[in-house]
Parts: structure tokens; sequence; C-alpha cells
């Protein structure tokens, strides 16, 4: 799970360059006003890249914040191996 | 490169004193990916630019080409795919796949393929251009099974091909080669339908990088390597010489040695396009010079100079051959099929490309042939490569029949010519090229890209001299170039090369007479930076100047001419082109 975090602030730091590695794990959709749909699709791209896994259509509108994503991926994760 | 290293290089912040590389992308999809990638490798390819890269509207491939211009734009990035030729052809749009429109989908396809080569035109009389083709599969629009050709997509891949063509034979116009493309993308890792339809993006992030990558070498090509030393014994041939004898050497089908011919024949076409060959062999030299007589050589000896062969360490060869070529290590590639060998001329000298050559192996073979054209492949062939390894044959000769003379004395008997041309020609390549590739004789190192030397060359107040020279031992070209500004009496000179193979016949001393005399100037002002490899250049200042140059020194005509008094030997002919 340590890892799993780890690597997702590393891929929002890459897509968020001014969000500081320790804000990062608040941001959510909303109180960061630069995560618009352009930065949606390059956020999971970089996470499809990073943990080689595709992410389902149906899930994205729910991937809204940090700890919701970092949730998902745990599981997804953990069922894949 | 990942796209999320390609995102951590883009959201590094770019100092805003750098000059600015405006690039325009020009593409009919959203570039997303795409646009980090080309971002963040031209970020790393040109760190002393600031990189801007603007591009136009989704789907408007037309309107984006439509505004291009030279004033805001210093390379143009061109990606076609096959939905800017007709919105049917691409998954996004709903248009009709129905057999009745086909023939008005490929009438579609011939207008917009005109109006792209119009385009294009239009663009590459001011900008660079570097142009894809569409790189994705062609959607199952035909009413064929899909392993049948219709004549529907055939016909639009030879209505691209034709384009294509066409466009590579443009003035400034690069076009990628989808074979290199297609060997390191498979066609069906590239097209990514959700991501195409859910945003407009159509590239699998892999492939998207990797087409960065290729339309980046296009746009900037590198330094062509300028000689190849390469063994002899199982490597030029099968078989050690020493003990098979001239004739037991082999290249052929028939004794199974094949691959050497293979490698002779790209040498001998290297060599026939300006690359210097030599050859470091430890060997018996009389034997070897037997063996290169051999007619039946595919890369024959007179292509070859010079020939170590000796029983001495392989460096040491290297560096007569570097002497003899006068040439830095960093230029050339050393081919031998003994990694110890290898190892040797390496740490003797640093920055040698060292190739293992790949005995029986026939994969290895057929990488190694598209290594060395990568390695010295070059955008054109000019009258001077053609001239370069004769004239170097022809130095060595003159070096050994001028000991005892004079240099003065010598250079007044070989009848010297030199011609000097003022014009700012955009299309000559030649005074670019010896620009970019010229390290010992050259003012400040800089390289120019081909953006920022056509605006050089509109301006107004610059110059450009190109020196051409001949002597009784045979032309040297398009030999050196001077570049910069006049302003009033004083002359700025921002770029001043001349090739290392026209050393000692003072063709700098003449060049830098004749710059006063075209201008009557008063001084000069040289934007001299020493780097690690100007020595020449640095010590002809020294000497000009009779004190150790710095930033943009200053000598004055009055000095200049004392320094030319005793230096210049009679000439047979100027001439001014």
């Amino acid at each position: 799970m340590a890892d799993i975090r780890e690597r997702l602030t590393d891929c929002f730091a890459a897509v968020f360059p001014d969000v500081s590695r320790q804000d990062i794990p608040k941001v959510d959709h909303y109180n960061l006003a630069r995560w618009d749909s352009v930065a949606s699709v390059t956020l999971f791209a970089t996470i499809e890249e990073e943990f080689g896994l595709e992410l389902d259509l149906e899930d994205l509108p729910a991937l809204v914040s940090f700890e919701k994503i970092l949730s998902y991926l745990s599981t997804k994760v953990a069922a894949s191996s | 490169m990942k796209l999320i290293e390609a995102l951590r290089i883009v959201g590094e912040k770019q100092n805003s004193d750098l000059p600015a590389l405006r690039v325009r992308l020009v593409c009919g999809f959203t570039p997303m990916h795409f646009q980090t990638f080309l971002q963040a490798k031209l970020r790393r390819s040109h760190p002393d630019q600031r990189v801007e890269i603007t591009s136009g509207v989704y789907g408007d491939i037309w309107g984006t080409l439509g505004k291009l211009n030279a004033e805001d734009t210093e390379i143009a990035v061109v990606i076609m795919e096959w939905s800017d030729l007709d919105a049917r052809l691409g998954l996004r749009g709903l248009g009709s796949w129905s057999p009745s429109v086909l023939p008005g989908i490929l009438e579609n396809v011939h207008a917009r393929a005109n109006e792209f080569r119009t385009s294009i035109e239009r663009i590459a009389k001011s900008v660079p251009v570097a142009i894809c083709f569409p790189t994705l599969a062609l959607p199952p629009v035909a009413f064929v099974p899909g392993w049948q050709g219709s004549s529907f997509a055939l016909e639009i891949r030879s209505t691209v091909a034709s384009l294509s063509l066409d466009a590579s034979r443009m003035r400034n116009v690069k076009v990628l080669d989808t074979q290199r493309l297609d060997m390191l993308s498979p066609l069906a890792d590239r097209f990514d339908p959700k991501a195409e339809v859910f945003s407009g993006f159509p590239y699998k992030v892999t492939h998207a990088s990797i087409l960065a990558d290729l339309l980046i070498r296009l746009t900037a090509l590198p330094a062509p390597k300028k000689g190849l030393i390469t063994d002899l014994d199982d490597t030029l041939w099968s078989g050690i010489l020493g003990e098979v004898g001239l004739q037991g050497v082999t290249w052929d089908l028939e004794h199974n040695s094949h691959m050497h011919g293979a490698y002779q024949r790209l040498l001998h076409a290297l060599s026939e396009a300006g690359v210097l060959i030599g050859i470091a062999s430890k060997n018996d030299s009389e034997l070897v010079t037997q063996a290169l007589l051999r007619d039946d050589l595919i890369l024959p000896g007179r292509s070859v100079f010079p020939v170590e062969a000796s029983w001495g360490p392989k460096s040491e060869a290297v560096d007569r051959i570097l002497k003899t070529w006068n040439i830095s290590a960093d230029a050339v590639v050393f081919v031998d099929d003994s990694p110890m060998e290898l190892a040797e001329v390496e740490a003797r000298h640093p920055g040698i490309e060292t190739i293992l050559f790949p005995k029986n192996d026939y994969q290895g073979l057929n990488d190694l042939l598209y290594r060395l054209r990568d390695l010295f492949g070059k955008a054109s062939i000019s009258e001077e490569d053609s001239l370069r390894r004769d004239s170097i044959r022809r130095a060595h000769q003159v070096d050994s029949q001028s000991s005892g003379k004079s240099l003065e004395a010598f250079l007044e008997q070989a009848a010297p010519e030199f011609n000097f041309d003022f014009s700012k020609h955009p299309a000559d390549d030649r005074a670019l090229e010896l620009i970019n590739k010229t390290n010992q004789f050259n003012l400040n190192g800089r390289r120019v890209s081909d953006a920022a030397w056509q605006n050089f060359l509109k301006q107004q107040d610059t110059f450009l001299l190109v020196t051409t020279y001949n002597d009784k031992y045979g032309p040297l070209g398009k030999i050196a170039v001077i570049a910069g500004r006049v302003r009033g009496k004083t002359i700025e000179i921002e770029n001043w090369v001349m090739s290392c193979r026209a050393f000692s016949r003072r063709i700098e001393h003449r060049s830098i007479e004749e710059l006063l005399r075209r201008f009557d100037a008063d001084e000069l002002i040289l934007d001299f930076e020493a780097t690690p490899k100007n020595g020449p250049l640095r010590e002809f200042l020294a000497d000009l100047m009779d004190s150790t140059p710095s930033s943009a020194c200053t000598v004055g005509r009055d000095r200049i001419l004392e320094y030319l008094s005793n230096r210049l030997p009679k000439v047979a002919e100027v001439a001014h082109g």
C-alpha cells in the first residue's frame, strides 16, 4: 500500500507540478482548478503506464480525488497479483 | 521515455532569458501526450533554448496550415492522419461507409492531398518542415475482407505515397521514413480507440513517444560521423590473411562468408558518399598491400586511405589515421571483431565509437548495416564529399614533398586558385554544413539551426563569405566560411570555420584580406569563444592579434595588414563568385 501511495503521488506530482507532495493526498477534482478534463486524461494515462494496467471506463467518473484513486488502485493491484 | 518522465521535464521551469525555439505542431487530433513528449524531448535536445510549442484547433489541420508563417515559427512539425483527408477515415467521425460513398471519399482524398502539397510548398519557403504521413491503420471502410487489398485502400495509400515523394523533394522539407517507424512501433500497437473516441487523441502512449523521438531527429539531424576505421581479418573479409594467404580470404556465399561482402558493400557506398575509410590491422604490411589490390574486392583498395598494417597496438594505428585525416576521435567509428582490440582503442581514444563486428551473426550484421547508415547518414551529398578522400591523400603527398621548403615557397609553386563568393544563397547547404561540423578551426563552436541560418541570411546587414580553393594538387571545393554583420567600418564576425583539410594553405589569411578589401573595414570584432577543440583557430587569432584572444576581441586594419604582409604567397588566380 505504501508503495502504491508513493507511486501514485509521483503520478500526481508529474501532472500537477505546482502542488507540493505533502498536499497531494488532499487533492480532489473540486479543490484543484487545474484538474480539468485534459488533466484527467493525462493523469489516467500516467497511472495506466506507471501501474501497467487499464482503468475501466465506467470507473473513471468516480475517480475524483487522490484518496479515491488510491483505494481503487489498491483493489485493482491486489486483484491482479 | 515514459509519460511520467516527460511530464516531469515539461513541469520544470524554463529560463526565460534563453532564446526561444518556436515550434508549430500541425495535426488534426488533440495533441495531448504527443505534445508532452515533443516538448520534453526538445527541451533535452535543445538545452540552450526555451522551447515553445503551439498547436491548432482539433480537427482543423487545414486551418492550422493556412495560418502558419515564419514570423512566429522556427520549425513546423506536421502529422497527417487518414481522418485529415476525410473525416470518414477515422473512428470518431460517424459518416457513412456505404459502398456508394467510397468514390466520394476518394475524390475528397485527392483534393485534400493537392491542398496539402500546395500548403507545404508555401510554408517550406520560409520555415523548415518535418512531416509524418499517416501512421495508423486505415479503418475497414471498404467492403472487402481485411486481408484482401481493395482498390479503395490502395488508391488512398498510393495518393499519400505520391504526396510523400513530392514533399521529400521540396527544399526545407524532411519526411519521416515510415519503415523506421514500423520497426520501432508495430502497426497493431499504435492506435488507442478509447482515447480517440473520448479525448480525440488517437495514439497509445508508447507510439506517441516513439513518433516524437523520430520527428525531433528529423528536425535536427545529428552531425554525421566522418570516418570509419576497420579491421581486416574476420571483419572486412573472412580468414586470417597471414595464415590462409592472398587467395584464402573470402567474402562470398560460396565460402559461407557472404556477411563480409555485405559489410564491404556498405563501406564502399559510404566511401562514395564522402565518408573516410581507413584500415587498422595487425598484419604484415606488404601482404595487406597485395591483398588490397585484389580486383574482386567489393570495397576497392583505392577507396581506403590510409592503411595501417603493423604488429603494434591498434590504438597507435588509429592515432596515425586520425592524424592523417586531421579529425578527432569522436567523429570516427572503429569496427573490429575483437572485443579486446575495441577496448584497447577506446581506452586511448575516448569518444571514438567502437562496434564489434558480429562474426557469424546475420541478424547482428543486418543491425550493423542500419546502425552504420544512421551514424553516417546525411541529408544530401555535396561536391566536397566526393573530393574529400582524394584531397587527404594528396595532402599527405604534399606534406612529404613540402618538407625542407618554406611554406610560402611551397604554396607559390602549388599555383593556388581562390574563389570568394559573397552571395547569400539559402539553397546552398554547404556553408551551414561546414559551420555545423567543423571543430578545430571554428571561432566559437556554436551550431546553427536551419531556421536560424535562413533568418540570418535574410537580414540586410549580414554577409556570408564562402571560399573555394584549388591548386595543382587538386580541388578542395568550398572549404571556408565567414559570416557576420557589417556595421559601418566595423565587421562583426559571428561564424568563422575552415575545414581541417584546408590547413597550411593560408586560406584563412586570404579570406580575411578579402573581407577587409570588400567592405573597406577599419576593424574586425570576432565573436570568439574557446572550446575544447578549437585550438588551431585560437593559435591563429593569437598570432594575428599578437595577444591571447578573448570573447568579442577586436583587431584593427593596420595590424591585420602588417600581419599579412609577409604571409601571402602569390596566387595563380583569384575569382569572385
